[in-house]
């Protein structure tokens, strides 16, 4: 087991590293680690306007979100390998060649995601944390509990989506009924209760009040996930023969009106076939937003009137910009090696595909404004979601090209990702909160993008492409 | 004869590693040419350059009058090509792939055109399975229909036989045979000897990215010897060198 999890560390470390040199990708829990440790400073002066634990409740929301999404990308269906790795020949597909069973694999790799993304995202967070702690007053044993309930936050968002996305591929049906039932108790309970169920978060209620039983439950509920996770796991499913009839020729006339048909057709093909669309959408994206949505409510007091319905329509944005990743996650330029297709034409095809899906969170932040009663400021916050998402993705392109979902560990790409988008985020949402009719001018966000999308065509044609 | 394929001084280089050294090559139009060499010679490398899916890093390279580094898509929108790892796109079935590849490259009356390919390699009955679900013999018969299905001028196929049963290698071979006798060029690279002696009628031999020979498979019976022992006493000799 050991051996097996090392090699996997070690080729998940040289799947990044060789991608960025050694240096640049060593840096990137460095840059995690200064963004904290310089962030804690800023403790004492955010908690004059927050009220006490509204800040705590933040943080574990967004390690929350970190796991759900570390976890939902790529581990879907029967395709989870396949769509993680491509073509490679990874470890992942050791079980065809060495004597190992499939679950055993799997195993492996969820405690080898769960340790590496510890040590990238989670360690160097709360490290950051612990180093400031003393110049702003706080207690060492608070600053390690804080990271030991953000390490529970990050392994709640991961195990449960290997659980949900382990039922996914067994039954979609049960997946269904199983959400449905969790989320009816989630709102009898807090209307019973009166109380916001997020304040029953595990982790949470171990960082307000630590306790051996609290901790002794929270682990036992997390190894129940994961153990639960590991066993339904249902293996990939080779040599199937089931036969399609030809849906191409169909959704390449009813796209014919778009830039390039032919390749947004077979993008919408590649999500829809793979369970991706219907798996993203929930794992990636409305499970993430509903739990942000979630802990933003608990924070409604504090916000300006209709902010939080605009800080979501942002937040959905930004989430719905990631969206880039889900049409470009099933091919590299190679498969397009044998055609006459240039990387500025994929590109265009991918931001085509990207455009149709945006659909999702206008019916998403138009379901949040109706349920929270601001049926009247649904086409303003729609707008404003839709704009950031383009632009955010814009960026996004520009600085990744046809490989988002690997270059976003560069740590100069996420670095001026994050400058570029902070910026526009933080300029939208003060303009929204100032008026939310104000979201409108979050249109003018479609000519950084424009630009951005045709800079990126330039320079992407312009890298070989047998460095993709 | 007018050349369709002619680079000079072609290099690529890969950090430390030269891939391909100064290559310098004409291929006549009508010509089976076979771009011979071992493992790791440098031949993927040549194809891939040809084809502009990567870019020299010295030398030019003209293929069918098109400069490779400046109108690569051009290049690929004449000819034919079949990568040595690419398959074709997991969730489309092979029916849409070629349905796929036809929109792209604006072929018309696809529909009946590739129905005639699936009759030819004899996988009609696959052709509404995914292509990540068909087999890897039958993943490279649909290859080879994509890259001959609008009857390029010009072909480049990586390893054309590698996954074929002996009876589709002999209606390959056969299938080549007769395309060159059409008046196109078929560019292939291998390293099976006897496929390319059997119908190739011009070669190059590739060593550690360096050009040795190029002649007439022709020329090489006719003064008695043969294309293995030619390649292999030319590959140890260059070795030992």
């Amino acid at each position: 087991m050991f051996e097996l999890f090392v090699a996997m560390v070690k080729e998940e470390w040289r799947i990044h590293s060789t991608m960025f040199g050694t240096l640049s990708f060593a840096l990137f829990p460095v840059m995690i680690f200064g963004i904290a440790c310089m962030g804690s400073f800023l403790i004492p002066l955010v908690q004059m306007t927050l009220p006490p634990g509204y800040l705590t409740l933040s943080i574990h929301g967004s390690y929350l979100m970190l796991g759900i999404m570390v976890g939902g990308f790529g581990l879907l269906g029967n395709e989870v390998m396949n769509r993680r790795f491509g073509q490679a020949s990874l470890l992942a597909y050791s079980a065809r060649s060495l004597p190992l069973k499939e679950t055993f694999i799997f195993l492996n790799f969820v405690i080898k995601d769960t340790v590496y993304y510890f040590f990238l995202w989670v360690l160097p967070f709360g490290f950051g944390y612990i180093i400031a702690s003393p110049f702003i007053g706080v207690p060492l044993t608070d600053s390690l509990l804080l990271l030991l309930t953000l390490t529970f936050s990050f392994l709640f968002g991961l195990c449960t989506v290997f659980l949900l996305s382990a039922v996914y591929a067994r039954s979609k049906e049960v997946l269904w009924l199983l959400l449905i039932a969790a989320g009816f108790g989630i709102v009898v309970h807090a209307v019973l209760s009166g109380t916001n169920p997020v304040l029953f978060f595990p982790p949470l209620l171990l960082n307000s009040s630590f306790s051996w039983m609290n901790f002794t439950l929270s682990s036992v509920l997390l190894l129940l996930l994961f153990g639960v996770a590991t066993a339904l796991f249902n293996p990939e499913s080779v040599g199937s023969t089931k036969r399609y009839t030809d849906a191409f020729t169909p959704l390449l006339k009813c796209l014919s009106s778009l830039p390039t048909p032919s390749l947004a057709a077979k993008d919408i093909l590649d999500l829809r076939r793979s369970g991706g669309l219907i798996g993203q959408t929930i794992f990636s994206f409305f499970l993430p937003l509903l739990v942000i949505w979630f802990f933003l409510s608990l924070l409604d007091p504090i916000f300006p009137p209709h902010g939080l319905l605009f800080l979501t329509a942002i937040i959905t944005g930004v989430i719905a910009s990631t969206m880039y990743t889900w049409v470009t996650m099933f091919d590299t330029f190679g498969s397009y090696a044998c055609l006459p297709v240039a990387v500025s034409t994929l590109i265009t095809s991918k931001i085509t595909t990207f455009g149709l899906l945006q659909v999702i969170p206008v019916i998403f932040i138009a379901s949040i404004a109706v349920l929270s009663g601001e049926t009247a400021y649904i086409f303003p916050a729609a707008i404003l979601a839709i704009s950031v998402s383009f632009y955010a993705a814009g960026v996004m392109v520009w600085l990744s090209g046809l490989s988002p979902g690997v270059l976003v560990y560069d740590v100069k790409v996420l670095f001026t990702y994050l400058i570029l988008v902070g910026i526009a985020l933080t300029l939208f949402t003060g303009l929204a909160f100032a008026n939310p009719y104000y979201a409108f001018f979050a249109l003018s966000l479609a000519i950084p993008a424009w630009f951005f999308i045709q800079r990126a065509k330039v320079r992407w044609d312009a890298v070989d492409p047998g460095g993709f | 004869m007018s050349p369709v394929i002619e680079t000079t001084d072609l290099v690529k280089q890969y950090g430390d590693v030269c891939a391909v050294d100064q290559i310098t090559l004409s291929v006549e139009k009508g010509s089976l040419f076979g771009l011979l060499g071992p493992n790791g010679s440098g031949k993927t490398t040549m194809i891939k350059m040809l084809t502009g899916q990567t870019k020299p890093t010295a030398g030019t390279a003209m293929v069918l009058g098109f400069d490779v580094v400046a109108d690569p898509i051009n290049v690929r929108r004449q000819v034919g090509i079949i990568p040595e790892q690419e398959t074709p796109p997991s969730f489309l079935t092979a029916r849409e792939y070629l349905a796929f590849v036809g929109a792209i490259r604006k072929i018309p009356d696809i529909g009946a055109k590739a129905d005639r390919w699936f009759d030819l390699l004899d996988f009609a009955d696959k052709r509404d399975i995914l292509c990540k679900d068909l087999s890897r013999g039958t993943r490279q018969k649909l290859m080879f229909a994509q890259a001959f299905i609008h009857e390029p001028e010009l072909a480049l196929i990586d390893e054309p036989l590698i996954n074929f049963d002996p009876i589709m290698q002999d209606l390959v071979k056969e299938y080549l045979v007769d395309y060159v006798r059409k008046g196109k060029t078929i560019f292939l690279s291998t390293h099976i000897l006897e496929v390319a002696e059997e119908i190739c009628s011009e070669f190059a031999i590739l060593h550690k990215g360096r050009l040795l020979h190029t002649g007439r498979v022709a020329e090489l019976s006719e003064n008695g010897g043969d294309l293995p022992s030619f390649f292999l006493s030319l590959v140890r000799k260059g070795s030992h060198v």
